[in-house]
């Protein structure tokens, strides 16, 4: 089964990297891109005071916005089992405020907060609870009806279903999700540190960036991809010391339009209106200043009544079809590459062995760090951005998919043993069926991350697309240009979301049943 | 309200059930459980048996009809704690202990904790030993017997065992069948018994009642008059041997009834 959450392979996987490390930079020597582990270790034993303080501030802003994101889930959660009838809307307004570029988010955090450690905190906190919230919510309505038919059986309601069966139920869920999100705060906190900041290696990173000081950069990622495996690992390890059963690979299913076809229509209507009244609202609270805090009927105007509202929705499409180019082939490639290494490694089980540590201890870097390693390698250009993408989803899918595939229904395999059918027929007829219920979460759950990537990747280094644009508009306060950013990457990014679970829901209808009945 | 020796009587009033998409499960039905009397429910597989015990638990709402016991809603009843249900899956909570399995009737049914009698029932069942295991290391069978001790650590005045012995192997069946019924009978819980077994049901029983195929309609209600204990001396005498005969023939008969073209 799942190999994937033990101790030891995420240890191997580290010493793999490490020797991988070590082999790259001996080919590359002199090519000032690669600083190998021993140039790194020399570079952070010089400077311990810089990188230390650095580390520190940010590992503390990423476990307070650890700490406050998952808080958050968790109540989220709570209330979606306690008042069902909100569970759309929770889980909707979750996904949209998930959805908000952290490139954006971070400048008008920055402007609401001012100096300090609160945006970073928050776009940690960000970074967080939505992967916390999806496998905390799928665990708690994972439970067995024949759990809940016994609590009833008692006469007992929604509060003991939660308290005996439902919150114990979800703990494997919740770990999993902790385990994602522990990298996950990391990534926030250096976005955040990104957009102005004093300290942390968000800051750090860019110095060093502009100076292209090699091993510093490199000494950057591989404390950052460090600190995040430990954390990773940690978490894992708390999670089998606590439950007996291992934490289970997440693939939340996609949520189901419950009720009458009005009812479906009304859903999305409904959550816009609530979106929208809560931004309004937010707005108009005292104390916002106008200049910067503009509310949806500002941003309408920008792009239709103003006097540059043709100039300014031609900047917005130029941005949007610049981040496309990048964005769409770096998706598709991370999923098929990722789909189709699982396939490999099932079809050649002894490469498994090879691989899934190194996949596993990846997984767990917060691929963003890396992203001034990967422009190092393979230019500012469209292949440097293309491959950041495509790593972001890659990791994720390569996961789920081989979970997926390992889930093949054993009975059904032994039929097909027993008619001594090979590796290939069994993958075509019942594990590649099998697997893409997998698949089609990965898919939607990496459309945010896929959209997170790219545009930080546009603002660090192409100056290109939506992701330039924003960082670009909060520099030079044009908060229209910047508003209206945030509205067009949320509603991309939440309607490709909606769009992959549309056509996840139907291939699962045909394919696994039993996961969207209910 | 119910007897002060908690017996209930169960009343079912016009009940049917059909479920959305057509499929009727239960036939319009009017019967009454005596108070303290065990019944057993057989029929076919898919017949609608277990509806009707969900009906009674009121973990499914009735198309048309009632349930009342002792005139009060099984809502109510249930609120009271006065139901129990071994459900035919097992379905113990997989982190708790046996022992905390058992347990957790009495605190889901608002009763003080009682650690003698779930020791106690546990022991009966034939779980001593296994008190601090988890269900993951059980077999189906003792999965089966943890949570048939659950479903009597309430004391309830009402008992819905569905196929509880599904999963058990024929010689521990028998010694349950045998052991069984002295916890629930002398305090005059009323129970209700959904099995395969004709054999089960006959040993089990006061009275038989013989389900046709979907939807559940009663084709035969046996009364069974054999004395307790009904030990294995028992199980060999003619008039067991008559009454398991009689219940063959009517659910064969119910079979026929319901499927005149194949009859042909």
């Amino acid at each position: 089964m799942m190999r994937a959450v033990a101790v030891g392979p995420p240890l191997l996987g580290g010493g793999v990297l490490i020797l991988g490390w070590v082999a790259l930079a001996a080919a590359l020597q002199g090519g000032h891109l690669v600083a190998g582990p021993a140039e790194v270790a020399g570079w952070i034993t010089t400077n311990p005071g810089l990188i230390g303080r650095a580390l520190g501030a940010t590992l503390a802003n990423a476990a307070l916005g650890f700490l406050a994101g998952n808080l958050v889930a968790v109540a989220l959660a709570a209330v979606a089992m306690i008042w069902p009838r909100l569970l759309n809307l929770v889980s909707g307004l979750a996904l949209v405020v998930f959805c908000l570029p952290l490139i954006a988010t971070g400048p008008i955090l920055r402007v609401l907060m001012g100096p300090g450690d609160g945006p970073q905190i928050v776009l940690a906190a960000l970074a967080v609870y939505y992967t916390t919230l999806i496998p905390l919510l799928t665990g708690l309505r994972a439970t067995p009806a024949v759990w809940l038919d016994l609590v009833h059986s008692y006469g007992r309601g929604r509060w003991s279903e939660l308290i005996h069966v439902r919150a114990r139920a979800a703990l494997p869920y919740l770990f999993a999700g902790l385990q994602i999100a522990a990298p996950a705060a990391f990534l926030g906190a250096m976005v955040g540190e990104f957009t102005g900041a004093e300290r942390g290696m968000g800051v750090l990173t860019i110095r060093f960036m502009r100076a292209l000081d090699v091993p510093a950069l490199w000494a950057i990622a591989a404390l950052a991809a460090a600190v995040s495996m430990a954390v990773y690992a940690a978490i894992g390890a708390l999670a089998r010391a606590v439950l007996h059963d291992r934490p289970p690979v997440i693939l939340a299913p996609p949520r189901v339009m419950g009720g009458s076809r009005p009812e479906r229509v009304m859903q999305p209507i409904l959550l816009v209106a609530v979106v929208l009244v809560l931004w309004w609202g937010a707005m108009a609270l005292p104390g916002m200043n106008p200049f910067f805090a503009k509310s949806p009927l500002d941003v309408m105007a920008a792009l239709t009544t103003a006097p540059q509202a043709a100039a300014t929705r031609d900047t917005l499409w130029t941005a949007l079809a610049e981040t496309a180019v990048f964005l769409l082939p770096g998706y598709l490639a991370g999923l098929i590459l990722g789909a189709g290494l699982a396939v490999a490694l099932v079809i050649v089980p002894n490469l498994s062995a090879l691989v899934m540590p190194i996949a596993v201890a990846l997984r767990s870097v917060p691929i963003v760090t890396t992203a001034p390693l990967i422009v190092l390698f393979l230019g500012r250009g469209a292949l440097g951005t293309i491959s950041l993408v495509a790593v972001m989803v890659f990791f994720p899918t390569l996961v789920a998919c081989l979970h997926g595939l390992r889930q093949a229904p054993g009975q059904i395999l032994d039929v097909f043993h027993t008619y001594a059918a090979g590796r290939l027929r069994q993958m075509a007829h019942v594990r590649l069926p099998a697997m893409l219920p997998a698949l089609f979460a990965a898919a939607r759950m990496s459309v945010p991350a896929a959209i997170l990537a790219v545009t930080v990747v546009e603002w660090l280094t192409t100056g290109r697309g939506l992701g330039s644009l924003m960082a670009l508009s909060a520099s030079v306060s044009d908060y229209n240009m910047l508003w209206a950013a945030v509205v067009v990457v949320t509603t991309i990014s939440a309607v490709c979301y909606a769009g992959v679970a549309a056509v996840e829901r139907r291939i699962l209808s045909i394919y696994a049943p039993e996961q969207v009945r209910r | 309200m119910a007897d002060t020796d908690g017996r209930a009587r169960i009343v079912c009033t016009g009940l049917s059930k059909a479920f959305p998409g057509g499929l009727r499960a239960v036939a319009p039905l009017d019967v009454t459980f005596d108070a303290g009397a065990t019944t057993a429910l057989v029929g076919p597989s898919g017949c609608g048996k277990s509806t009707l015990l969900r009906l009674i638990a009121g973990l499914e709402e009735p198309s048309e009809g009632e349930v009342r016991i002792d005139n009060l809603t099984p809502a109510r009843q249930r609120s009271r704690g006065a139901i129990s249900v071994a459900f035919q899956d097992p379905s113990l909570l997989p982190w708790l202990t046996v022992r905390a399995n058992v347990a957790l009737a009495r605190k889901l049914a608002r009763q003080p904790p009682d650690p003698v009698l779930v020791e106690d029932l546990i022991g009966l069942v034939g779980l001593s030993g296994s008190e601090d295991t988890r269900p993951a290391a059980l077999s189906g069978g003792m999965r089966q017997r943890a949570a048939i001790a659950r479903a009597l650590a309430t004391r309830p005045q009402i008992l819905l065992l569905d196929e509880p012995f599904g999963a058990v192997d024929e010689l521990t069946r028998r010694q349950l069948a045998r052991d069984l019924p002295p916890l629930w009978q002398p305090r005059g819980t009323t129970t209700l018994l959904v099995t395969h077994s004709i054999h089960e049901a006959v040993t089990l029983a006061d009275r038989i009642l013989v389900l046709s195929p979907r939807p559940a309609r009663i084709v035969a209600d046996i009364a069974v008059p054999l004395p307790r204990p009904r030990g294995p001396e028992m199980t060999d005498s003619a008039e067991f041997r008559a009454l398991v005969t009689r219940t063959s023939e009517a659910l064969a008969q119910g079979d026929a009834d319901n499927a005149p073209m194949a009859a042909q």
